[in-house]
């Protein structure tokens, strides 16, 4: 469940804008002011007078337009994502925007709720033999996909074994690898199949939760799945069924009456690509887009419009600040204690993101959402004379120099790096702040040989499985951020993978968090939120259920208020 | 001429193979890759390669070059690496947003720029002079983005009387409601180009004022307004004709700014999403589209020159 792990890339979509659009009209025209002359700033005032005008309009005559109408059938929901999606194939899937239409456009076997129990979708039921190692997967009768013509137990055998086709290059193709052997399945009837392991996998659930079938019948006659035009025109089994494409302007979805779980409520769903943020705010305000997921500068004013309800809910993202080990200046442990001890983690909320609704402070490397994850764990307070002695007793002198480095795009990353800064020059660290290009930034910090910088900034959302998470913490691994090398480490990760004890495996990956805290090659700063603007004419979000990466878990749910 | 044509057909070869190597080099000394669209951590660094191999992106430079030129003069532009489609269909299906907008707002800053250039020209320094010059250092300080995005919050947010965003209504398909989307992202690219115009056509105004054949005309008695319309204007027009000839590669190509900030789904818009996400082949092929179109727009605009202006010829 590695969604969108390269940050720094989502984040390039997003906030590569100029920021909030008062800040365009009141922070940055100083800036500009020098530049204007004397009529401009007239001519800016008069827009000035113009918006303050009508907006007391629009906030009054709205504010008491409350969304508590009754259920309507039908309506087109408008949604804005930021760039068009890539291959439009379940196998391929794995940016923000492609993963969104397919939670419309295809149904999961099952979805994780938290807790790990299992809400079944395609599957009608999903269990192991007494060995752990034959998984039986039996679907629901009658499903269809988009075309009329029924899912069945054939879909799902071609499904993976074109997964694990190395010709097909699918992305997900390693889940299903294990230990360099690859899953077995053989089909039992009609709707079931017959998953065989090669070794015990605990984390075999969770790694099913991204598996989206694909209809054999539409592409068995391809020999490029990725490259085929039959991705132009995908056939799902989701609520909604492909209606057009247009690149750069929008993705239409109907609604799919044969539905098995229930005919959604909505007519239309509609992408509508929106590349600047600013743009996207203002199509919010004025109904052109419904919805959208929103940046925490931006939540107070589009809340203030009185058009908007705000749905905030974990992210599943944590943001950390990694210590490259690489790098000499930072492989004291004492060091690293002390700069954890130097931070106040609520302060640098306020500063990064706006206000203590929009983040939560984070002690363990797994987000909240992740199996296992816990707070009992070593924390380090806000405490500058326990940061100084540290640095004492680790022998540091004073005038130490840390060089820090973000890229240039992202601000809540800027506003981490900034409050750093400060925080250490107090315990008498010295600082040298790099702002970069964020490909630049992208290939230093996944550069395992590079020693020329001490700190980076980065989030992930890996999702429920801690399994995954292995990928960025052991020694050779291609996302080790930290360059973090222990042997004993690696080999906690290998012993949680194959453990299906859940209490043992339990004390396993609570041992893995604890190692972080303790030895601190990552310091886990924020769990924020993602805030989802939705329109006051829409109803029924909380019953799709808001969730990172896409927005919401079943869009079927989601209605217009007459 | 038409040897003269031939000859400049010929000489743009090379310039054009040059510029392919610039470019191509310079997308691939870029920091950044375009796999990074593909990978995700849980692949094994096995399936990583095999995918790179896949693309091509396993060759070095030189090789990947020679691929992409080879493929090039058989008239194949290849395959996107984000979108998978090929490459010549994405530009094509560009061309009339992109040609719609740039024409119109070609168009209006002529209509508006040629008299306002003649006026200030005849009423040279004084307060009219003053103001519209004004403006135009207005236009070309105040920048694109910003000019957008005021104009869509004042006639999209606050007048609710322009659609903010995109091409046209999803489910419309009329010439009216897609004029509609267009009226704003025109107006942002004419305002730049009317200042640049009106500068333009007013100097080269008061150069024909001091001309012998103005001086005459007025000796023998001719209206002012005569001399302006039938006799200065023709002379005027010679250097529009330039600023159509260059424009074309701008007609094509697209407007990189003003068509992010408008969601207006054309060729510049095109160009950022593939360079943001290293889609080399894309980037290339626009980058060839618009090195063609501008040694074709000069052509033209050196044709037509000599085809107005008899006294100019053109030399190979």
């Amino acid at each position: 469940m590695t969604k969108d792990f390269l940050s720094d890339r989502l984040f390039s979509c997003e906030n590569s804008g100029l920021g909030d659009f008062s800040a365009l009209l009141g922070g940055n025209c100083k800036k500009m002011k020098k530049k204007l002359t004397g009529f401009t700033m007239l001519l800016l005032t008069l827009f000035l007078v113009l918006a303050a005008c009508s907006n007391d309009k629009d906030t009054t005559d709205e504010g008491k337009n409350e969304s508590a109408g009754q259920e309507k059938d039908g309506g087109t929901l408008t949604v804005a994502v930021s760039d068009n999606p890539q291959v439009m194939n379940p196998l391929y899937a794995n940016d923000r925007i492609t993963l969104t239409v397919q939670q419309a456009l295809y149904a999961p076997l099952y979805f994780m709720e938290e807790g790990g129990e299992k809400n079944f979708i395609l599957a009608e039921s999903f269990e192991p033999s007494e060995d752990q190692k034959t998984w039986t997967l039996k679907l629901k009768e009658n499903l269809k996909w988009h075309d009329g013509e029924p899912i069945t137990a054939d879909d799902l055998v071609y499904t993976f074994e074109s997964i694990l086709d190395e010709n097909q290059n699918s992305s997900i193709r390693g889940s299903l690898i294990f230990n360099g052997e690859p899953l077995k399945v053989e089909k039992v009837d009609d709707l079931t199949v017959d998953l065989i392991l090669p070794q015990v996998s605990a984390a075999f659930e969770g790694v099913l939760v991204d598996f989206f079938p694909i209809p054999k019948h539409v592409f068995e006659n391809e020999t490029d799945l990725m490259q085929s035009e039959l991705n132009q025109n995908p056939i799902g089994s989701g609520p909604f069924k492909f209606k057009e494409y247009k690149s750069d302007e929008y993705i239409v979805l109907e609604r799919f009456d044969e539905y098995f779980a229930g005919k959604p409520k909505l007519d239309q769903i509609v992408y509508r690509i929106v590349k600047d943020p600013n743009t996207a705010n203002i199509s919010l305000q004025n109904g052109e887009v419904n919805m959208r997921l929103v940046e925490p500068q931006d939540a107070q004013k589009l809340e203030g419009t009185g058009k908007l309800n705000l749905h905030t809910f974990p992210e599943g993202r944590l943001f950390y600040l990694a210590f490259n080990l690489e790098s000499k200046a930072v492989q004291n442990k004492e060091l690293r204690q002390a700069v954890a001890h130097a931070i106040d983690k609520e302060e640098m909320i306020q500063a990064a993101f706006v206000s203590d609704e929009f983040a939560d402070p984070a002690a363990s490397i797994f987000t909240p959402d992740t199996m296992y994850h816990t707070e009992d764990i070593t924390t380090y307070n806000y405490n500058q004379d326990t940061a100084k002695k540290l640095l004492e007793e680790g022998g540091i002198e004073e005038g130490h120099t840390l060089k820090v480095i973000y890229a240039n795009n992202n601000k809540i990353m800027e506003s981490l790096a900034l409050y750093t800064q400060q925080k250490l020059q107090e315990i008498g660290l010295k600082v040298d702040l790099t702002p970069m290009d964020p490909s630049a930034y992208g290939q230093k910090t996944l550069d395992m040989a590079a020693t020329d910088y001490d700190i980076s900034y980065g989030g992930y959302i890996m999702g429920s499985e801690p399994d995954v998470y292995k990928t960025l913490f052991q020694s050779d691994a291609a996302y080790n951020y930290g360059r973090y090398k222990n042997a004993e480490f690696d080999q906690l990760w290998e012993d949680a993978a194959v453990e299906v004890d859940k209490d043992a495996r339990e004390a396993l990956y609570k041992d893995i968090q604890e190692t972080v805290a303790e030895d601190v090659p990552y310091l886990p700063l924020a769990y924020p939120q993602a805030i989802l603007a939705v329109d006051k004419r829409f109803g029924g979000i909380d019953e799709a259920k808001p969730i990172p990466v896409t927005m919401v878990e079943d869009l079927s749910k989601i209605y217009e208020v007459e | 001429m038409k040897k003269v044509i031939l000859k400049r057909f010929l000489n743009a070869i090379p310039l054009l193979f040059i510029i392919s190597i610039i470019a191509f080099l310079l997308i691939k000394l870029a920091p950044g890759d375009p796999i990074q669209s593909f990978v995700t951590p849980d692949m094994n660094p096995d399936d990583v390669e095999r995918m790179r191999k896949s693309l091509g992106l396993d060759q070095p430079i030189y090789m990947q070059y020679i691929l992409w030129l080879q493929n090039i003069l058989t008239g194949n532009f290849g395959y996107s690496i984000i979108t998978k489609r090929p490459v010549l269909d994405m530009i094509i299906e560009r061309i009339p947003a992109t040609l719609g907008l740039m024409g119109a707002s070609l168009l209006l800053s002529l209509i508006i720029a040629i008299p306002l250039g003649m006026i200030t020209a005849v009423k040279k320094n004084t307060i009219f002079d003053r103001i519209a010059n004004f403006f135009a250092y207005i236009g070309i300080s105040i920048p694109g983005f910003w000019f957008g995005l005021m104009l869509i919050y004042v006639f999209s947010l606050q007048l609710g009387l322009l659609p903010s965003m995109g091409m046209r209504t999803v489910g419309t398909d009329s010439i009216w409601d897609v004029m509609k989307h267009g009226i704003l992202p025109a107006t942002v690219l004419a305002f730049q180009n009317i200042s640049v115009y009106m500068r333009y056509i007013r100097s080269s105004t008061i150069r024909q004022l001091d001309e012998d054949y103005v001086q005459i005309q007025y000796a023998y008695g001719a209206s002012k307004r005569h001399v302006l319309f039938n006799h200065v204007l023709r002379n005027v027009l010679l250097p529009v004709i330039t600023i159509i000839g260059l424009s074309i590669p701008n007609l094509v190509g697209g407007a990189f700014i003003t068509e992010t900030v408008f969601s207006w789904p054309g060729l510049g818009l095109l160009g950022v999403t593939s360079i943001f996400s290293f889609d080399y082949p894309v980037i290339m092929a626009i980058t060839l589209f618009s090195s063609v179109m501008l040694i074709l727009g000069n052509l033209i605009a050196d044709i037509l020159y000599s085809v107005v202006d008899p006294r100019i010829r053109l030399r190979g």
